[in-house]
């Protein structure tokens, strides 16, 4: 082997980590300030989420509960998710209810909230409903008491009025009603929504949780106990893209929306680049460019390291 | 003029955390040390208007509900956490606690063991769930450690690990996706909302 090539692979070995952290940071960096039109293909277990969330379009009997179990630090993954599907519910009237378990959280749904509805006119109370920060403690409480009745298992939403008192309960009364819960986590929390309100009352559990926690909640989507998934920032860019191509599509024939179709959604690629759709509302496609140019440079420095290490050790 | 200066506030902390990649300093330390800080100052107050205030003070002062002065009483207790005396009396809140997670044992059975044997026991009809069976039993024989692992049986327990590197691997991939996800938030938040050269 050429000395040259055995110097350039001990040099590589040895290299000062910080310049493999400028290398990703600029792998980040540039796709982001020069975004393009990469192909977001939706998967399944985001897919069913979607479907299952949009049965409820335009049905006063039904809600979706969003769970916040997270704190800032996993806000890159999860808030595009659930800005996704509180918008996903403005476009298509579903009455949607937050709550959050953590501190941290309260202000992070406000947030969600606050973003989605910019663009919207939806009432609190009416159209949607923040519980507000309930503590752990009495979480296990407020699942089994919501299979029963949820006014009386909340009592007060965010603002302190009484959620009996409120609109948006008109016609919903317990998990028969509210039949879909996604929790969205950095942990396995949805283990608590499935061992409590799903085993007992038969609610529909979702999961959004970052990509760290995938791995630990597929035996549970597998078993069905789950009935979808959002995995990481990968999810989050999926559902946008199902919000883009359905719920937020407006025609003649489709005035508020349009329903899924899996022909429609593998022959469809939304632009990214422009000013047609807002940044929040593909923040997580374009972070998702990033990602894959991340990915690239990771898989290569991955490959040159392990030759440089077989090619030095054989010499060695 | 308010998002303006906290963004540059929220700008100035994100770039001292990521200092400490350069190296350890004391930029990295203080954002480190307001960050334990703030989460506890904003937590305290707001624990005690929506936990004290509805749970402790209403019932008892307002509604007169006389009863709840037992469990705040029970709870109370954990305070003594902090004597070497009477520490043993912040247990009985424990104990309490504990007891509630026995009412949860017979839906965690269903949910963690019975759901998850039925489905690891259904027909085997496709690569995938050929897959999970051969996965599932060569790693539950991997850890079957009264006999060794020899012969045929190791083979076979081979495979086990085989199944398990590759999640893993899995499981390392999502992890590093994970990481990078939370960089390029930072990212979009430097060039997005501080600086505004993304929009």
């Amino acid at each position: 082997m050429n000395q040259n090539v055995i110097n350039f692979f001990n040099k590589i070995q040895n290299i000062d980590r910080r310049y493999i952290y400028i290398v990703v940071a600029l792998s980040i960096i540039i796709p982001l300030l020069i975004p393009f039109n990469s192909p977001t293909y939706v998967t399944k277990p985001t897919a069913d989420i979607y479907k299952k969330v949009d049965s409820f379009a335009f049905d006063e009997n039904k809600a979706v509960l969003l769970s916040f179990t997270h704190d800032a630090s996993t806000m890159p993954e999860l808030f595009p998710m659930e800005v996704a599907v509180l918008r996903h519910c403005f476009e298509r009237n579903i009455k949607v209810f937050t709550i959050c378990w953590l501190p941290a959280a309260a202000p992070l749904v406000d947030y969600a909230l606050n973003t989605a509805k910019e663009d919207y006119d939806v009432q609190s109370g009416v159209d949607y409903c923040n519980f507000g920060f309930k503590p752990w403690a009495i979480q296990l409480p407020i699942m089994l008491g919501m299979g029963d009745d949820i006014a009386k298992a909340v009592e007060t939403d965010s603002q302190g009025r009484k959620v009996e008192n409120l609109e948006i309960m008109k016609n919903i009364k317990n998990y028969d009603d509210m039949n879909l819960v996604i929790d969205f986590a950095g942990s396995s929390s949805a283990i608590s929504w499935i061992t409590y309100a799903r085993a007992r009352f038969g609610a529909n559990i979702a999961a959004g949780v970052t990509a760290v926690m995938v791995a630990d909640n597929y035996p549970y989507l597998q078993t069905g106990q789950l009935m979808g998934m959002f995995r990481g920032l990968k999810g989050a860019a999926e559902y946008e893209k199902l919000v883009d191509v359905f719920a937020a599509y407006e025609s003649e024939d489709y005035p508020n929306g349009r329903p899924y179709s899996n022909e429609i959604i593998k022959e469809t690629n939304v632009p990214i680049t422009g000013d047609t759709i807002p940044y929040k509302y593909k923040k997580a496609r374009i972070g998702m460019n990033a990602q894959s140019v991340a990915h690239i440079m990771m898989i290569f420095f991955i490959l040159l390291g392990n030759i440089g290490y077989f090619i030095t050790r054989n010499k060695g | 003029m308010f998002e303006t200066i906290s963004n540059f506030i929220a700008a100035f902390l994100t770039l001292s955390i990521f200092s400490f990649l350069y190296k350890d300093n004391p930029f990295y330390k203080f954002a480190e040390a307001l960050l334990v800080g703030v989460s506890m100052g904003y937590a305290i107050p707001l624990v005690y208007e929506s936990v004290f205030i509805p749970y402790v003070y209403t019932p008892i002062f307002l509604s007169h509900k006389f009863i709840i002065i037992i469990p705040a009483l029970l709870g109370s207790l954990y305070i003594f956490r902090f004597s070497k005396n009477l520490g043993w009396l912040s247990r009985y809140p424990i104990v309490f606690g504990m007891s509630i997670i026995g009412m949860s044992i017979p839906m965690s059975i269903n949910s963690y063991v019975l759901v998850q044997m039925r489905s690891a026991m259904l027909p085997i009809d496709g690569i995938n769930s050929a897959l999970i069976f051969i996965g599932t039993v060569t790693i539950l024989l991997y850890f079957f450690f009264s006999k060794a692992h020899k012969g045929i049986y190791g083979k076979v327990t081979n495979v086990g690990i085989w199944f398990m590197m590759i999640g893993f691997g899995a499981s390392f991939g999502y992890t590093v996706m994970a990481r990078v996800s939370l960089l390029i938030g930072r990212i979009q938040f430097l060039l997005g909302d501080w600086l505004g050269l993304v929009k």
